[in-house]
């Protein structure tokens, strides 16, 4: 029964990141074709969360297990769980908050890491791990997809350069709903199946599952369900940030920048090194404007998004190490888990309905 | 112990790659457009020749386009 109790809490709370992440994560998506109008703002996110709907049930194999190879997976209690979730909720709800786009597959990573070291020590972290599968890749996809991204853009303005604007601007804004649409069904096949995984894992530990069972249909559901809903609402916040305050774009650049990051994350997937689509898509987005003018670029807010990035796994792995602590010093079993999530409930009821009806005027403000 | 060894073949693949793919998808939506805007100013001043070699450029680069879009829903499908 207190088992049970624990599991119900893990497995709310892991739709709760599981929406975060849809909310935090429709920039990637659907910025730069709202800015360059290839769609309207509500069309453009109707659109994604359909598509990270039905992302989410294309692959069901749930093989990426929360930070598999970076925590020891024997180690980890729906206790440790639960407060590297909370760890990752609140770096996204702070980043969201100023604006800046981050992953948040890191940033669950260092949730865990954070309440894993704390309840375990440091036995229970793989550094190898976290410089292999968060390390390298941070630095590799922003890298790849600004040098690609730039590249292609050049080679785009080469081809169609002297062609009549109007007819080109139209083809791109409807490359764009071909490559935005790419984005959001690969986000959703990505990262609902890391909730999926958080949840199914749970269930496993609990004693509900065996490790070998299907993932059940109501996980499956029940994570689409969130992260789509979490893309309708829509981080308009980072959507401004990614579609308009890092470079003014026009339908060419838009397309090639989602283009690459598509086609980069895809690529970067079938050759077995999956990279974050944050870091893939603002890269390309940077690059796409530097290559035609490096001063097009806002280097400020292109430099407050990496502080972000470097930021990330050590800001949740501080949050999820102190829930922990807190957890555990009123009890892992029942009434630590119960306690900081009453708390957190009662805690975004008050601020964050405030914060979400800000970032609606902000869509009424275009 | 923390081992700072990256796989660079690996790495490589993942460079080489997205570079072909990235580029790649560019370059053929490009071409679509291309094509199409040219074959219409084509038919607009009477080139039917013209018109027709610029609709098969668009043509023949939107399949390629198209097959690269169902390249990438097959990846996501089958990882």
């Amino acid at each position: 029964m207190e088992g049970d109790v624990v599991l119900w809490i893990v497995v709310a709370t892991a739709l709760a990141f599981d929406f975060t992440n849809g909310f935090h994560d429709t920039a990637n998506a659907v910025a730069t074709s709202i800015s360059t109008r290839a769609l309207s703002p509500r069309l453009a996110v109707g659109l994604a969360a359909i598509l990270n709907f039905a992302g989410a049930f294309v692959s069901l194999e749930v093989a990426a297990t929360i930070a598999s190879g970076i925590v020891d997976a024997e180690l980890v209690t729906p206790a440790i769980v639960f407060a590297g979730l909370v760890g990752a909720i609140a770096w996204n709800l702070a980043t969201w908050y100023f604006g800046l786009p981050s992953s948040s597959s890191h940033a669950l990573i260092g949730g865990v890491v954070g309440s894993a070291f704390v309840a375990e020590g440091s036995t229970a972290v793989f550094g190898d791990g976290i410089v292999d599968k968060v390390i390298v890749p941070a630095l590799v996809a922003p890298l790849l997809a600004f040098v690609v991204g730039g590249l292609s853009i050049l080679v785009v303005y080469r081809i169609v350069g002297r062609q009549h604007p109007g007819p080109v601007a139209r083809g791109f804004r409807l490359g764009q709903i071909v490559s935005g649409s790419l984005l959001a069904l690969s986000h959703g096949t990505n990262d609902a199946q890391k909730t999926m995984g958080v949840i199914f894992l749970a269930l496993v530990a609990n004693g509900t599952l065996t490790a070998d069972a299907d993932v059940p249909t109501w996980v499956v559901v029940s994570a689409a369900t969130a992260i789509a809903l979490g893309t309708y609402v829509g981080g308009w916040r980072i959507i401004r940030t990614m579609g308009t305050r890092i470079i003014k774009m026009d339908p060419a650049q838009g397309f090639a920048a989602q283009g690459v990051g598509a086609t980069v994350i895809m690529a970067a997937s079938h050759v077995g090194f999956p990279l974050s689509t944050t870091h893939t898509i603002s890269g390309a987005i940077m690059g796409t404007g530097a290559a035609k003018r490096v001063s097009a670029v806002r280097w400020g807010v292109a430099g407050n998004i990496v502080v972000a990035w470097v930021l990330t796994l050590p800001a949740a792995a501080a949050v999820g190490g102190i829930t922990y602590a807190v957890v555990a010093l009123l009890g892992t079993e029942v009434v630590g888990p119960v306690v900081v999530a009453v708390a957190l409930i009662a805690g975004l009821a008050v601020a964050g309905g405030r914060r979400l009806v800000a970032g609606r005027t902000l869509t009424a403000e275009g | 112990m923390v081992s700072f060894a990256v796989d660079t073949h690996l790495l490589w693949d993942v460079i080489w790659v997205s570079f072909a793919a990235g580029l790649g998808i560019s370059v053929l939506f490009s071409l679509v457009i291309l094509g199409g805007a040219r074959a219409a100013d084509s038919r607009r001043s009477g080139h039917a020749g013209a018109a027709a070699g610029w609709a098969a450029l668009a043509g023949g680069a939107f399949l390629l386009f198209a097959a690269g879009v169902a390249l990438g829903v097959q990846e996501l499908a089958t990882k």
